[in-house]
């Protein structure tokens, strides 16, 4: 049994008489200890896919099961310590008037958790930041200090899924690569599972296993991490993104 | 005579912990070209954009021994001379772009808002002024988003309204931090293509700000690469990949690639000579 499973998931926004079909019909499974990628056109619902695991997004059909279970707006609490989320946009994630040290150990504080000191400043160990930044607040940051922060308190409650949105599209070459490395380590050592959106087919092939192309709210194509670097794609949409990415091939 | 010359522009903050020092001495001169801007997380790329347009907070202060934007002094213009060239000459796409929009206010009424008022333009000519800015930024449903609120925006989608809504003055000059980090590989070529084509026919000058190096290789003229608020390497863009400075070395090193090993990335020493 998969650890995360999507069976025909569809989520329609109604927004002024207009519905919006977010997301159409869409399935994945993600097995325990398995890293997943969503890439796709900027708007085919990748992150409503992310928002509806955490109970986010008004879901108008199919099923999402985690870990044999059917989502539970109830679960609340103990669905926080297993799945935690990286938002894509880190300044509207964060309480512009929380300091990062109360950010970060709030979590904490919620789930009954001590030693907050010592956790809070490996924290922003693991993520690159200074320890002295505890005290600023989010608009003394720049924006990829900013998403650090964000990834710093998703790891905070050492959950199970981690659900990441862009994690690294706002940081530069040398701080993605210690955050990648950082959540490949933890997955290792840990057993953690991600679900992961990404622009950036590189940052997709390095983290995933496979990955599943959306276009339009749908799902196009899945392909395993081999298929995708050997170009092995059938449909048009899938070559399109890979033809675009000529940059980042290997013996570019 | 350059379009924008910056010499010697430092951007502060005295905070409870102390000075933070931002933006440390960087001079640079700009054409009707497009001129990269690449370098570390908090290197100081936002507060050298937002410095131009003087939009740094208090406690924040700028000092420059020059700066100049088609012959004005920026550092002596009083706030209502900024005010105008704000927007309809100097525009900046935010790094935040759902955040930088008004919450409550529907995408349209932002789009038209300019064009109705400094415009004098009809409601109609004025909204199918913004349908034409936002399909030209590939939104499939530009009806749809034009009722729409920020909030249900997706964070791509949030990027090209601000481009299109930055654009729509026509400025001559345009600030871009990270404006297409959201955007999947396809579309994001539909909105460069749009950008250097302001840069080629109409001459607007482009800092383009940018984490990818790769696409910056390809698509600027020149790139500055900051490290610690200061300009540390400057050169042509299709030299970049080639880059000699050991600071841009490493961040090439660091990126992963298609069909690449899965080992970790290799880091950078910041304990190097040139990093203090
Ligand atoms: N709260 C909402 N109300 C109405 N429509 C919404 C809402 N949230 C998202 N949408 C719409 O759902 C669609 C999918 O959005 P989503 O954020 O999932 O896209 P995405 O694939 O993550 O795109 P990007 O790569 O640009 O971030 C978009 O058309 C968006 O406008
Ligand atoms: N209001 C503030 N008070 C104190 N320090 C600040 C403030 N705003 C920004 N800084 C600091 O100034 C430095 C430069 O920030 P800036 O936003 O220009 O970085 P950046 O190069 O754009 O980084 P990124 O790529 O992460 O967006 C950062 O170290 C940041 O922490
Ligand atoms: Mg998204
Ligand atoms: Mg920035």
């Amino acid at each position: 049994m998969a650890l995360i499973e999507i069976d025909n998931l569809s989520v329609t926004f109604l927004s002024k008489g207009h519905r919006v079909n977010a997301v159409k019909d869409v399935s994945l499974s993600v097995a325990a200890q398995e890293s997943f990628g969503l890439v796709g056109e900027s708007g085919s619902g990748k992150s409503t896919i992310l928002r509806a695991i955490c109970g986010l997004a008004p879901i108008s059909g199919g099923a999402i099961r985690i870990g044999g279970q059917v989502l539970d707006r109830k679960a609340g609490k103990a669905f926080a310590v297993r799945v935690q989320m990286v938002f894509q946009d880190p300044y509207a994630s964060l309480h512009p008037r929380h300091t990062i040290d109360r950010t970060l150990s709030e979590p904490l504080a919620i789930h009954g958790i001590g030693d907050t000191d010592a956790r809070v400043m490996r924290a922003l160990d693991d993520v690159g930041l200074p320890r002295n930044f505890r005290f600023r607040f989010p608009h003394q940051l720049s924006g990829g200090q900013r998403q650090r922060v964000a990834i710093a308190r998703a790891l905070m409650l050492e959950p199970e899924i981690l659900l990441l949105d862009e994690p690294t599209s706002a940081l530069d070459a040398s701080v993605q690569a210690e955050t990648l490395n950082l959540l490949n380590r933890l997955r290792a050592e840990r057993g953690l599972t991600f679900l992961m959106v990404s622009h950036d087919l590189a940052v997709i092939d390095h983290m995933c296993d496979r990955v599943l192309v959306m276009q339009h709210g749908a799902a196009v194509e899945e392909l395993t991490r081999d298929q995708l670097a050997g170009a092995q794609m059938k449909t048009d949409y899938a070559r399109s993104l890979f033809a675009a990415s000529a940059d980042r091939m290997l013996a570019g | 005579m350059s379009l924008l010359s910056v010499k010697n522009l430092r951007v502060s903050f005295d905070t409870e912990a102390g000075l933070v020092e931002a933006v440390r001495g960087v001079s640079f001169d700009l054409g009707r070209e497009r001129l990269g801007i690449v370098g570390e997380s908090g290197s100081g790329k936002t507060m050298t954009g937002r410095a131009v347009l003087r939009l740094i907070r208090p406690p924040g202060r700028i000092e420059a021994d020059s700066l100049l934007f088609d012959g004005q002094d920026l550092m002596t213009a009083s706030e209502r001379e900024m005010r105008a060239l704000r927007g309809p000459r100097i525009a900046m796409v935010m790094q935040d772009p759902k955040y930088s929009l008004n919450p409550v206010m529907k995408v349209g009424a932002q789009l038209v808002e300019g064009l109705r008022q400094r415009d004098r333009m009809s409601k109609m000519d004025a909204h199918d002024k913004a349908i034409a800015a936002l399909e030209a930024v590939q939104i499939r449903d530009p009806e749809r988003v034009m009722e729409a609120y920020p909030h249900e925006l997706s964070g791509g989608m949030g990027q090209r309204v601000m481009i299109a809504m930055m654009l729509i003055p026509n400025p001559d000059l345009l600030i871009a931090d990270e404006p297409t980090s959201a955007l999947d590989v396809t579309v994001q070529a539909e909105v460069l293509a749009i950008l250097d084509n302001l840069v080629k026919t109409r001459g607007m000058g482009l800092i383009f700000i940018s984490h990818d190096l790769r696409l910056v290789a390809r698509f600027c003229d020149r790139v500055l690469v900051m490290y610690k608020g200061r300009v540390v390497e400057e050169l042509a863009a299709k030299d970049l990949m080639q880059a000699k400075h050991p600071y841009t070395q490493g961040l090439l090193n660091c990126l992963p690639r298609i069909g690449g090993p899965r080992q970790p990335l290799p880091g950078l020493d910041r304990s190097a000579d040139w990093a203090v």
